[in-house]
């Protein structure tokens, strides 16, 4: 298995994050009237490698990678030898590196599913945002299958972030209208976007295309204004962070509606409450319960009306009771550090809540609250020792029902991490500025008595991915750093944007 | 001898100083140790200081004090440099107290002290040659008081005189035909560093009084060392005497030891000064003072006595006066060290031995004096590098690498296993133990020069007879190659006989002219600051490494046919195919370096050296390789007759076209310990651009690029962050960049100082600007 590369540049420091290497592969479908990289257009030609000598490679400069860098196949276009790519990335990820592709997206598409999940960062470049300036730039009719690349993008297993980049030739896109064209194109992976940029187009490659004795298409265009492609990249990101937010109200609007219907749709009737304690028998929990015990479980197991809003049980609560919803809803919550409340569970008739409490004598580590008027059974630490701790039946429900818990509380943590460096980057410092923010003429000044370290272990990023994520808010004119232990916000609502 | 004075140690009983009022009252709230019964400055350290692990936040801007102050010395050596003309003393000798007390403006000075009466005025220094004097001062067309030269001639022989004496006819072929050179037969050799610190710690009285004991337990035997060290001993004490007399012509009494950390700064600073005052070498480096002066500092602040500011204020006066310091030097030498370099080099930072780091707040106020007095090429700021210092140091380092391209950098984790903890650089890349090691100095053979001798047979390939117009033969015995196409294994079989013979010639050479330095120019004030019993290196160097690489490579892989002249000497070459460079993080040509490299140490070791002196080896150029260049005809790697060498250790211009770490890792394959041990220089451009998308970006990327190249065994880095536009917009508007600072093979200079041969030189070095 060899791939064709075109050459190798060991330290690129702006093509994925961190120091990267990378790999510059032959051959491209595209026909681009910027590319600065004509000599790799033809498949053929270049130098052969294989998928170990790339590894190798790495190797050679693994030491400079830090925390965030890698390895980058860029090109011409990678994806077009997807199974070189795909091999180079399961080795090069058998040893733990960072990886990166830089693609247009179009490519052997058979291979998709072995490449994407093999990929931590995916540079897109967003050619032109319309079928006729996409066919005018590359000379080939993808468009179609380029939009496709992105909303399928997830379905090929891609589970990292994404750069997206578009290159901005003076005349064709620097205007607001086609960074707003340029989001919407986004959309099917707006969540997974770390970054958008705009890259000037600039004249360095004509020379290329003079020694390759090639005629070149954009011949007289001026460079674009470097300022310029900086203020639409500011303004790109604060559409992209809009559109974001749009996005994430529509989807909190559709949540809260399921949940609203269900609890409409509960009805308590009063038969049922007449019937209760003989219908406690049927619960779960009780069933197994031998006959003769019945009364004296019913004797010391205590059934209470609980007032929607009032407090069942809190965190540092000691493990002396287990409690069972006979009817109503309950939540299950935590406060985090920053004062938020994360609820992890709602519980309704027939769960129950402490089984494993009890059985490993840990105290409550949550909050439970009761959402709605509530029944509930409370079955006190002796009671559940002496009547239910030898049932395996008892046990079994116990373990279903935490093995239940730890399923969605990992589903949870999942959808935590999908969001994304800017997010939390973002989100921390909305926190920062609810606690200690000081309104100042500049804007609203965060005093920190935390490192980039602690910054970074609070929101759950390393170090180095913190600081450069504060040094690109700070390009984009978000927040001004001053020193290590200050920063500005001169754009709250940039931020909030990216947060709900 | 050696074994006279570990018995010494012995004898010496280890009595407690405290029980001294003046060391009680100097040394109050310091925890005692070892330092506190005899003179171990390590020790005071490792007992005393706190290493910081915050950031730079706790730092204060210039007192305006200090900011007046500051503008006149930047006004004086912006004219300096501007009507590029110089003060200098036609009255005096150079001495540790020869001169009136100087200064620069009394009432703003919290630190005192300059080399003569008058800021930046030169010393006239006739001890290394009468010559170098009279010829530098006609440069500048000045001439020394009428009769003061002469009778200086007529009663005292000079260094350069004696080497002269001493030289062998081969010495001198081997030298005019430039095969060695910058030898420091004509100038101070400099590379010691005196343990300025025990001015401080310990006074002048208590020094004397050690090394009146250290004569007195020296009286067994007359051999020809045992009384050159008796002699040594006693010129020494004189220098004490003198240095004492010297501060108090500034009415302060360093007889006792330091007690405020203002004291001790002042004390310190009268130990360098006392040295460049005494002597011109060529570097004079400061030593490793930051976590010193931090107990110092430290204590003062506890005690309330100073506030940060006036902790920084200390710093910055004090490096002040370090970018003060000034030597006459010739025109010969400007163009070997071009920029009038002074390589008072401060080590900063590194790890102790104990695995806590030697990071301080002092280590930051250093640094931070290149913000509150803006840039400047002196002091030679150098971060001792380890994997194990606070990332929040890294990144600081890195942004003020950023900020000014006027720090260095080299591998703590490499000397320290060699050096222990409290060892220092001298000049550019040489590490040895404060007080305890010393340096013989000894520039460079040419080895891109002897791989030509090895295809013309011993004859050099420009110089030519005087009377008879014929080639000269410079190395004897050495066969002429006559192949049309050359073969690897030939040339290399004739470029080792090369490499034996220029060997062993070179280290007598050194041998020479250290034997007459020690006689006619010794260095009796820095000597004083070391340990009785010191070992010595004596430092070779190699410059081209870079092109015998390529031109080998060339030979091996390629077809090179030489193009020969009337005389058979090859003048140039044609090549054919392509062959790998070094500088690509290729093994087929980074190991002929290193063949080479090994090779050519393990040849100048078979030649034993003057005082029993530790051989080492070099890879730097300072900017000597623009006139390597010139003298030296083409190459077989395609260069041309007159280019001019790659600097230090770096791969040749444009070789390196895989990127910028690819010619790190060339570089960081060279062996340091046991072969280049005396230092590896590698410089390093890039673009601003390349480095990162925004400042941010740019100092965590600086910061694993350094962690990534020191991690994997490399010793040194120049580190420069600018374009190359910058550097041609000050070329043609100087004016414009008074203090623009650029670092070139192991120091800073003023972009402005340099020729502009030098300034083309640097321009036209590989800047790797990947984007």
């Amino acid at each position: 298995m060899r791939g064709y590369l075109q050459s190798i540049e060991t330290m690129g420091l702006v093509d994925g994050p961190g120091t990267r290497t990378i790999f510059f592969m032959q051959g491209c479908p595209l026909r681009c009237a910027y590319c600065h990289n004509p000599d790799a257009i033809r498949l053929q030609g270049g130098r052969e490698i294989t998928p170990a000598e790339v590894l190798e490679i790495a190797r050679r400069y693994r030491s400079y990678y830090g925390e965030d860098g890698g390895v980058t196949f860029s090109g011409g276009e990678p994806l077009l030898q997807g199974e070189f790519l795909h091999k180079s990335l399961e080795l090069l990820k058998q040893e733990g590196y960072n990886t990166c592709i830089d693609t247009s997206g179009i490519g052997n598409r058979a291979f998709f599913p072995d490449i994407f999940p093999l990929v931590d960062t995916l540079i897109i470049d967003v050619k032109a945002f319309d079928q006729e300036s996409f066919a005018n730039l590359t000379l080939t009719k993808g468009f179609g299958e380029y939009l496709d690349f992105l909303a399928s993008l997830e379905n090929y297993g891609f589970q990292g972030q994404v750069w997206a980049r578009h290159v901005m030739v003076p005349g064709w896109t620097d205007n607001e209208q086609s960074m707003r064209d340029f989001v919407r194109i986004l959309r099917p992976i707006c969540h997974r976007i770390d970054r958008i940029e705009i890259l000037p187009y600039h004249t360095a490659g004509v020379e290329k295309y003079r020694k390759l004795g090639m005629s070149y298409r954009l011949e007289g265009v001026e460079p674009m204004d470097k300022d310029r492609a900086k203020e639409l990249e500011i303004y790109a990101n604060k559409v992209f962070a809009e559109d974001l937010q749009q996005e994430r109200k529509k989807a909190q609007a559709r949540s809260e509606e399921k949940y609203k219907i269900l609890r409409d749709r509960q009805v308590v009737s009063k038969q049922e409450q007449a019937e209760m304690f003989a219908s406690l028998r049927e619960l779960p929990l009780l069933r197994e319960v031998a006959e003769g015990d019945v009364e004296a479980v019913l004797d010391e197991i205590i059934l209470s009306n609980i007032k929607a809003g009032d407090y069942i049980f809190r965190t540092g609560d000691a493990p002396d009771l287990m409690y069972l919803i006979y009817q109503g809803e309950m939540k299950i919550f935590y406060n985090t550090i920053d004062g938020e409340e994360q609820i992890f569970y709602i519980y309704r008739d027939g769960d129950f809540v402490g089984g494993l409490n009890l059985l490993v004598e840990t105290p409550y580590r949550y909050v439970g609250q009761a959402l709605t008027d509530c029944r509930i059974i409370a079955i006190p630490k002796a009671t559940f020792d002496k009547y239910f701790y030898d049932s395996s039946v008892v046990l079994r429900s116990v373990l279903t029902k935490s093995f239940d818990r730890i399923r969605w509380a990992e589903e949870l943590i999942q959808r935590l991490a999908t969001s994304n460096a800017s997010m939390k980057t973002a989100g921390l410092l909305l926190k920062l500025v609810k606690r200690i923010g000081v309104e100042t003429e500049e804007g609203i000044r965060l005093e920190l008595s935390m490192n980039r370290e602690e910054l970074g272990n609070y929101s759950g990023l390393r170090r180095e991915t913190i600081t450069r994520k504060l040094g690109q808010f700070k390009d984009l004119g978000y927040i001004d750093l001053v020193g290590n232990k200050v920063i500005i916000v001169k754009d709250l609502e940039a931020l909030e944007a990216y947060v709900l | 001898m050696v074994q006279a004075l570990k018995d010494r140690k012995v004898i010496s009983m280890r009595k407690e100083l405290f029980e001294r009022t003046e060391m009680a009252a100097a040394w109050k709230g310091f925890k005692p140790g070892n330092w506190s019964c005899g003179i171990d400055v390590r020790d005071f350290i490792q007992q005393n200081y706190e290493p910081y692990d915050g950031d730079a936040s706790f730092l204060e801007d210039a007192t305006e004090r200090t900011k007046a102050l500051w503008n006149q010395v930047d006004d004086l050596i912006q004219e300096e440099v501007r009507s590029r003309s110089i003060s200098v003393d036609l009255e005096h000798f150079s001495g540790i107290d020869n001169f009136p007390p100087g200064y620069i403006d009394r009432d703003q000075e919290l630190i005192v002290g300059l080399q003569t009466d008058e800021p930046l005025k030169r010393m006239i220094n006739p001890y290394g040659g009468v010559r170098m004097v009279e010829s530098a001062l006609k440069a500048y067309g000045l001439s020394m008081e009428p009769g003061l030269m002469e009778k200086f001639n007529e009663y005292r022989k000079t260094h350069n005189q004696g080497v002269f004496d001493a030289y062998t006819k081969q010495m001198r072929t081997v030298r005019s035909a430039g095969l060695l050179t910058g030898l420091p037969d004509a100038y101070g050799r400099g590379r010691i560093i005196g343990d300025y610190r025990r001015v401080a710690l310990y006074g002048v009285d208590y020094l004397k009084e050690m090394r009146l004991k250290d004569k007195e337990n020296f009286s067994d035997g007359a051999t020809e060392e045992a009384i050159r060290l008796r002699e040594e001993f006693s010129e020494q004490i004189r220098a004490l005497d003198q240095l004492k007399a010297m501060a108090a012509r500034y009415g302060v009494d360093i007889g006792r030891p330091a007690k405020t950390a203002q004291e001790a700064v002042q004390w310190l600073y009268f130990g360098y000064l006392a040295a460049v005052k005494e002597n011109n070498g060529a570097a004079t480096s400061f030593g490793r003072n930051t976590a010193f002066l931090d107990i110092y500092l430290q204590r003062d602040l506890e005690l309330g006595v100073i506030d940060e500011k006036t902790a920084q204020e200390f710093i910055d006066q004090l490096v002040i006066k370090l970018r003060m310091v000034r030597h006459l030097r010739t025109p010969e030498y400007d163009e070997l060290f071009a920029g009038d370099p002074t390589w008072v080099t401060e080590s900063i930072g590194g790890v102790g031995e104990d695995g806590r780091h030697l990071v301080t707040k002092t280590a930051y106020r250093f640094l931070h004096t290149l913000i509150n007095l803006g840039t400047s090429p002196e002091p030679n700021m150098t971060v001792l590098w380890s994997k194990h210092l606070p990332r929040e140091f890294k990144e600081y380092c890195a942004d003020m690498s950023i900020k000014t391209a006027s720090i260095q950098y080299e591998n703590d984790d490499l000397m320290r296993p060699i050096y222990g903890d409290d060892y220092a650089i001298a000049c550019c890349v040489s590490a040895m133990r404060v007080g305890k090691e010393m340096q013989f100095f000894g520039a460079r053979a040419n080895l891109a020069k002897a791989l030509l001798y090895a295809i013309n047979g011993g004859r050099d390939e420009i110089a030519r007879d005087k009377e008879t117009g014929e080639p000269i033969t410079v190395l004897p015995g050495i066969g002429q190659n006559d192949q049309e196409i050359l073969d690897y294994a030939a040339v290399w079989a004739s470029f080792q006989e090369v490499m034996d013979q220029l060997a062993k010639i070179y280290v007598e050479t050194m041998n020479t002219i250290h034997y007459m330095h020690d006689k006619y120019a010794y260095e009796a004030g820095q000597m004083a600051l070391h340990d009785p019993n010191v070992h010595r290196y004596i430092a070779f160097g190699i410059a081209g490494l870079s092109i015998v690489a390529d031109s080998l490579s060339a030979i091996k892989y390629a077809k090179v046919r030489p193009l020969r002249n009337e005389h058979g000497l090859a003048v140039g070459f044609e090549t054919e195919g392509t062959f790998p460079r070094y500088g690509n993080d290729d093994d087929r040509v980074d190991q002929i370096a290193i063949e080479v490299n090994r090779y050519f140490m393990d040849a100048l070791r078979k030649t034993p050296a003057y005082r029993g002196a530790e051989h080492t080896l070099s890879l730097l150029t300072i900017t000597s390789n623009v006139a390597y260049g010139k003298k030296t005809g083409a190459t077989p790697d395609g260069r041309k007759y007159g280019e001019a060498f790659a600097p230090g250790a770096n791969p040749m211009n444009g070789a390196d076209e895989s990127g910028a770490l690819a010619s790190l890792n060339s570089v960081a394959k060279l062996p340091f310990r046991d072969v280049n041990q005396d230092g590896i220089s590698n410089t390093f451009s890039i673009i601003p651009a390349a480095l990162g998308k925004n400042d941010t970006e740019r100092l965590i990327n600086l910061t694993n690029v350094l962690d990534g190249y020191f991690g994997q065994g490399a010793f040194h880095l120049n580190v420069n962050v600018m374009d190359r536009e910058l550097l041609l917009d000050a070329m043609e508007h100087p004016e414009q960049y008074p203090n623009l600072t650029i670092r070139v093979s192991g120091y800073a200079v003023r972009f402005n100082q340099l020729s502009r041969e030098h300034q083309l030189d640097v321009i036209n070095r590989t800047f790797f600007e990947f984007v």
